[in-house]
């Protein structure tokens, strides 16, 4: 007995690195089974990308979006992952028919927007759930790094909305400069110093129900405006008839050209505010004050200077 | 006639043994000035160092700042603390010179008269040579461009400053590009008046040799016989003339 059990040690102790190896290959398909998702051997990228998906972390798998069976435990392609439902890449038209399986609030939101009645005009290129989520890395919108998140939600929507080719695909009424507009605005110089609790993209058009301004259900419609700036944690108290409409809410300096607008029955109510007669005030007053501070600064630093330069005379300055 | 003033001499209390008088001192600003002064200086000085990090976002020393002051929700809270006791001293100033100074306003000596355009001219020839140094009164061109640079300055910055802090009361009488426009006013105008303090005031109370590291007006509001004569001989003779008229009187 103890003959045997003292050679079955010496077998183990002499093979034990086999036994080791043989133990690991016995354990790591179970283990990879539990973490990876058989796609993994051929989708690597997309699925190492997925693992950052709030989904995933949630116990989703690929099959829950792009149909099949999943066969958790192969190693090699499954024909069964190709068979059923399986519906491989989803046109972007699908996208939101996926998402709405368990997003239905949001989806039905997002199906009153300008960016689905686009997609339904025939413009598949306009945005979709997976162009402002993320398409394999889904991430809360709490966290800093997901597309959605407030921070970056500028940046998201520029994707697109500074895109000149894209927006002018379809026609020339979109403009390009609105990440430009709103880098001049005081809720973007306080957004990029860390200030979190300012208005970026959505909270004006609205994340899902984005409307056109010109869709009098829109909430940057102009009537719309004074409610939309009201929001609760936004401006609270803003007066129904407050001015918003009358004036530009994507401002900068180079939209005013200091043109003499004369006949001002074309122009834009919203550009007609700024002027005063023929005037662009917002043109004439960066002008007057570059003409007023070079004059003032350039006077007195020549009084400075000369004054500087006159201690080298030989005569006594008093 | 500011005889008040003019009569404030003081004399140094130490007596020196060879029966000479003291250092005399002349009375430039009162302390009440003085203080005024310097709650300007505190709060133009807080609301540069929180103001300019907006007017230049994309600076690299923007983000420093705002970290610096604690935060950009803290840099609004002392740009809007410092702006509205900015705008208090300013209240008080208009109504303690206005109402309660017993002289009379016309015969305020800061009021710009035809003297100052033409030493305005004589100091540009002095200083290539071709003039005399002009004499001033009590307050130079120089100090009169300054008071009245910083009196238009805080209207226009305590006008816009509101707008921009309240956008929404505003908007309910102006319109929206109204409060652009104030956006651009107010930066503009701080813009020119941080260059004109930093350059032209500091050249003029700093920097310049004759006060070179700083004229103690400032702190003690006094002034030296000898800066008296060289800055303000005009006012300095007429202090003397009165301080003569005045031991005449004085029976024997």
């Amino acid at each position: 007995m103890l003959l045997i059990s003292s050679s079955v040690c010496s077998l183990l102790k002499k093979n034990y690195v086999v036994i080791l190896i043989a133990a690991l290959i016995l354990l790591i398909p179970d283990v990879s089974a539990q973490q990876d998702v058989s796609c993994y051997h051929c989708h690597t990228a997309v699925v190492n990308e997925f693992r950052n998906n709030i989904h995933y972390q949630g116990g989703f798998s690929c099959a829950d979006c792009h149909g099949g069976v999943l066969e958790s435990n192969t190693t090699v392609i499954s024909a069964n992952a190709m068979s059923g439902n399986f519906i491989g890449k989803p046109s972007r038209n699908n996208i939101t028919d996926i998402c709405s399986k368990c997003h239905s609030r949001e989806a039905s939101d997002y199906k009153q927007s300008i960016h689905w009645y686009a997609i339904e005009k025939g413009h598949p290129e306009a945005a979709t759930c997976t162009d402002c989520h993320g398409v394999h890395e889904i991430r809360a919108i709490a966290d800093n790094k997901s597309l959605s998140n407030h921070q970056n939600s500028p940046a998201t929507c520029a994707k697109c909305h500074s895109n000149k080719e894209l927006m002018s695909a379809w026609y020339y009424g979109i403009k390009t400069d609105r990440i430009d507009t709103y880098k001049e605005s005081f809720h973007w110089k306080a957004l990029r110093n860390g200030y979190n609790v300012v208005a970026t993209c959505a909270d004006c058009h609205n994340n899902h129900v984005t409307k056109s301004h010109e869709d009098p259900s829109s909430s940057t419609y102009p009537d719309n405006l004074p409610k939309t700036c009201g929001k609760e944690g936004c401006h609270p108290g803003a007066r129904f008839d407050a001015k918003v409409a009358a004036g530009l809410v994507h401002d900068k300096e180079s939209l005013h050209t200091g043109e003499l607008v004369f006949n001002q029955s074309r122009l834009d109510p919203q550009m007609k505010a700024y002027f005063l007669g023929p005037f662009d005030l917002a043109y004439w007053i960066a002008i007057f004050f570059k003409i007023l501070t070079t004059g003032v600064i350039g006077l007195f630093a020549a009084m400075v200077i000369l004054d500087f330069a006159s201690r080298f005379k030989i005569h006594r300055r008093w | 006639m500011r005889e008040q003033s003019l009569i404030e001499v003081s004399y140094s209390k130490e007596l020196k043994g060879d029966n000479t008088m003291g250092e005399v001192f002349f009375k430039r600003f009162t302390f009440n000035q003085l203080v005024q002064h310097w709650v300007m200086i505190a709060t133009f000085m807080a609301l540069v160092v929180t103001g300019m990090p907006v007017k230049f976002p994309d600076a690299w020393w923007s983000p420093v700042i705002i970290n610096m002051v604690g935060g950009f929700e803290m840099r609004t809270l002392i740009h809007h603390a410092a702006g509205i006791s900015m705008v208090m001293l300013g209240i008080y100033h208009i109504t303690y010179h206005v109402f309660v100074d017993k002289e009379s306003l016309l015969d305020r000596k800061v009021w710009p008269t035809l003297k100052d355009a033409k030493d305005f001219w004589q100091t540009v020839l002095f200083y290539f040579g071709k003039a005399e140094n002009p004499k001033y009164g009590r307050y130079s061109w120089k100090e009169k461009f300054d008071y009245w640079g910083a009196f238009w300055g805080m209207v226009m910055l305590c006008v816009t400053g509101l707008i921009m802090m309240f956008p929404f009361i505003a908007m309910e009488y102006i319109p929206y590009a109204y409060v652009h426009l104030a956006t651009i006013i107010h930066t503009d105008e701080a813009l020119l008046a941080t260059l004109f303090i930093f350059i032209v005031h500091w050249w003029n109370v700093h920097y310049s040799p004759e006060v070179f590291p700083m004229s103690k007006a400032w702190l003690t509001g006094n002034l030296s016989e000898e800066q008296m004569k060289h800055e303000h001989p005009l006012e300095y003779e007429e202090i003397m003339r009165q301080m003569r008229e005045k031991n005449e009187k004085v029976p024997d």
